[in-house]
């Protein structure tokens, strides 16, 4: 096991981090921009450096100031959190090369599952079913015949990052004209790389994910699946487990194969296989991301596991030391993602100081967030304040325990999209269990909260 | 000092002082300037703005106490509103003197570089080892090497201090 480890992110995933290495007895260095200084996990780090200004692109995109930083405090490892370089292969071939150990997938499996072409094709040799998709788009006459070989409407989708930027959903070869050089203006912007790809658009369709643990030596058990069904422009807002869309025989058969299919195809560490699910029940594989997601914390509830633990655990080479069988999920998990944004104003991120903040409390309770009452949030990051992660044992209890949960959350000081949620709460198709992903954007967050302020 | 500046003083601090404070604290600005009959009231706050204006002096911007309604405050710049007159240049030219690390490494000083030598704006000072790339650390005014904060060989951080630059004082 690791003795020191570098934390290479900020916000709450830094602190999320830093509890993993204390739990398992490793001293843990932050790094941090000089916009962090203030931070809570710097507060709480056995040691932080400071690896550069506020811009990401000179701090927590910075390689060599992370690498560096690794270097002079004796660090073993670097954790990369998510986003940032997280899945960046080039980087964890850099850590490797100066004698460190990346807490992910080791380069070369980073490299094999790098473009979402080609993961798709492999995973449909280990018999997943594939969405309908193009391979990496030429240019704008070749995305043309790609959308009328799958059929419109399509989805246009860049072929790094996620986060829905640089995605557009098109019905026609004028909007698919038109959306394309928006759509690689915001790629290229985004993750520094404008390569695009098409994807068969499914409408009424529902987004589930499984997540998966694989150790070095091939022994992989999967964690259940997540429903990540509510979502505004591709991005997920609220995430839940099991999803209400399955029933067990259709879970089994999803997850199974989901594990089969990457332990076959080599996968290592913890990854999570993003599934389309159409109103008929089937399933479609669409892409792998190979790191911690933001919404890992709704499977802890259900499993009792420690995936960041876990995942340290693996990159140092221990075996997975347990089977499918002791993998025991319990209950209703459901997680609220706490944003600085204002939902009147077109979801615009905010940036100030939080006068006051209170977390909630009581049985199932959980709050995973590096706010405290006076931090300052900078307007350089994303605007994700924390998760409010809530578990009962059944669907009913957990939103019941929500709603007071929700209630009981004080953030004052800047516009949240706290009132969302409690409108989603109150919503008889989540209620039902029927959320898809184009719900909100097609109704419009808007009417949502209006519909909620009237009831 | 005449009783008119006595005077002067007096009425900034205890009147104007305080509601400056409060509009800064409200205020999305960064910094606040004001001009009266030769006298000149300068408040600047740590925030973000202050930071993209100048990262590499986010540090010092820092260290001031915030423009709050604290008395810390008030007599932080009670001492700004003292200064306005002649030192006021001299402060601003000991911040410009700050020699700061450009990276994460190992600091590496120049061979011959101490405290006393005199140096012009833009030489060479030493540089930071980042994974064996060199980061050039230079003087940003001409003067002489007031003092050297890091020893040769030490592993530094963004932004940490390395030196002081001070013009030639007489």
């Amino acid at each position: 096991m690791f003795s020191k480890v570098l934390i290479a992110n900020r916000g709450e995933i830094a602190l999320r981090i830093l509890r993993a290495c204390r739990r398992l007895g490793i001293a843990s260095v932050v790094a941090y921009s000089e916009a962090d200084r203030d931070s809570r996990a710097v507060q709480l780090a056995d040691e932080a450096i400071c690896i550069g200004p506020p811009e990401s692109r000179r701090s927590y995109l910075n390689a060599p100031a992370l690498l560096s930083a690794a270097l002079v405090s004796g660090c073993e490892a670097i954790h990369p959190g998510y986003g940032f370089l997280s899945e960046d292969d080039t980087f964890a071939e850099m850590t490797r090369s100066h004698g460190l150990s990346f807490i992910g997938p080791p380069p070369e499996v980073l490299e094999r599952f790098a473009s979402k072409a080609g993961t798709r094709t492999l995973l449909a040799k280990h018999g997943l079913p594939t969405i309908p998709g193009s391979g990496m788009l030429r240019d704008d006459s070749h995305a043309l015949s790609e959308a009328e070989r799958i059929s419109y409407p399509v989805l246009i989708k860049p072929s790094a990052g996620g986060g829905g930027k640089g995605m557009r959903m098109v019905r026609s070869p004028r909007e698919l004209q038109q959306a394309m050089t928006m759509c690689r203006s915001e790629a290229l912007a985004a993750f520094g790389d404008d390569s695009l790809y098409l994807e068969k658009w499914l409408e009424e369709n529902r987004h589930v994910e499984v997540q998966v643990i694989v150790d070095r030596f091939g022994n992989g058990v999967h964690v259940g699946e997540r429903d990540c069904s509510v979502q505004r422009r591709h991005q997920k807002i609220l995430e839940e487990a099991p999803s209400p869309a399955l029933d067990d025989e259709r879970r089994e058969v999803l997850t199974d194969n989901a594990i089969r299919a990457v332990v076959a195809a080599g996968y290592e560490n913890l990854g999570t296989l993003e599934f389309l699910l159409d109103r008929e029940g089937n399933y479609y594989f669409i892409e792998i991301n190979c790191r911690i997601q933001v919404e890992h914390p709704v499977t802890e509830m259900l499993s009792g596991l420690d995936l960041v633990a876990e995942q340290i655990r693996i990159a140092a080479g221990e075996p997975l030391g347990y089977g499918q069988t002791d993998v025991v999920m319990r209950g209703h998990a459901i997680e609220f993602r706490i944003n600085a944004e204002d939902t009147a104003q077109n979801f615009q991120p905010q940036a100030g100081v939080v006068e006051n903040y209170l977390p909630p409390g009581g049985p199932g309770v959980r709050m995973d967030s590096h706010m405290y009452s006076g931090y300052e949030v900078p307007p350089y990051y994303d605007s994700l304040l924390g998760k409010l992660v809530v578990w009962g044992p059944d669907r009913a209890t957990a939103i019941a325990r929500s709603l007071v949960a929700l209630d009981e959350l004080v953030v004052d000081g800047l516009v949240t999209n706290i009132s969302l949620h409690r409108a989603l709460l109150a919503h008889p198709t989540f209620l039902d269990g029927e959320f898809t992903t184009n719900l909100l954007d097609r109704v419009g967050s808007g009417a949502f909260l209006a519909a909620s302020r009237a009831a | 000092m005449t009783a008119d500046a006595r005077r002067t003083i007096a009425r900034l601090t205890t009147d104007t002082l305080p509601r400056l404070i409060e509009r800064l604290a409200k205020s999305e600005l960064g910094e606040l300037e004001v001009r009266e009959d030769g006298w000149r009231i300068r408040l600047r706050k740590p925030s973000a703005g202050v930071e993209r204006a100048g990262a590499a002096d986010s540090r010092a911007a820092r260290d001031r106490p915030r423009a709050g309604a604290s008395s810390t405050g008030a007599a932080h710049n009670d001492r700004q509103v003292m200064a306005s007159r002649g030192p006021h240049a001299q402060q601003a030219e000991n911040q410009r003197g700050r020699v700061t690390s450009p990276g994460v490494g190992y600091f590496v000083a120049r061979e011959g570089v101490v405290v006393g030598f005199k140096v012009s704006s833009g030489d060479p000072l030493g540089h930071v080892d980042v994974l064996g790339v060199r980061q050039e650390v230079v003087a940003p005014i001409n003067g002489v090497v007031a003092s050297i904060d890091v020893e040769a060989g030490q592993a530094i951080e963004y932004g940490q201090p390395i030196a002081r630059v001070e013009t030639n004082v007489q």
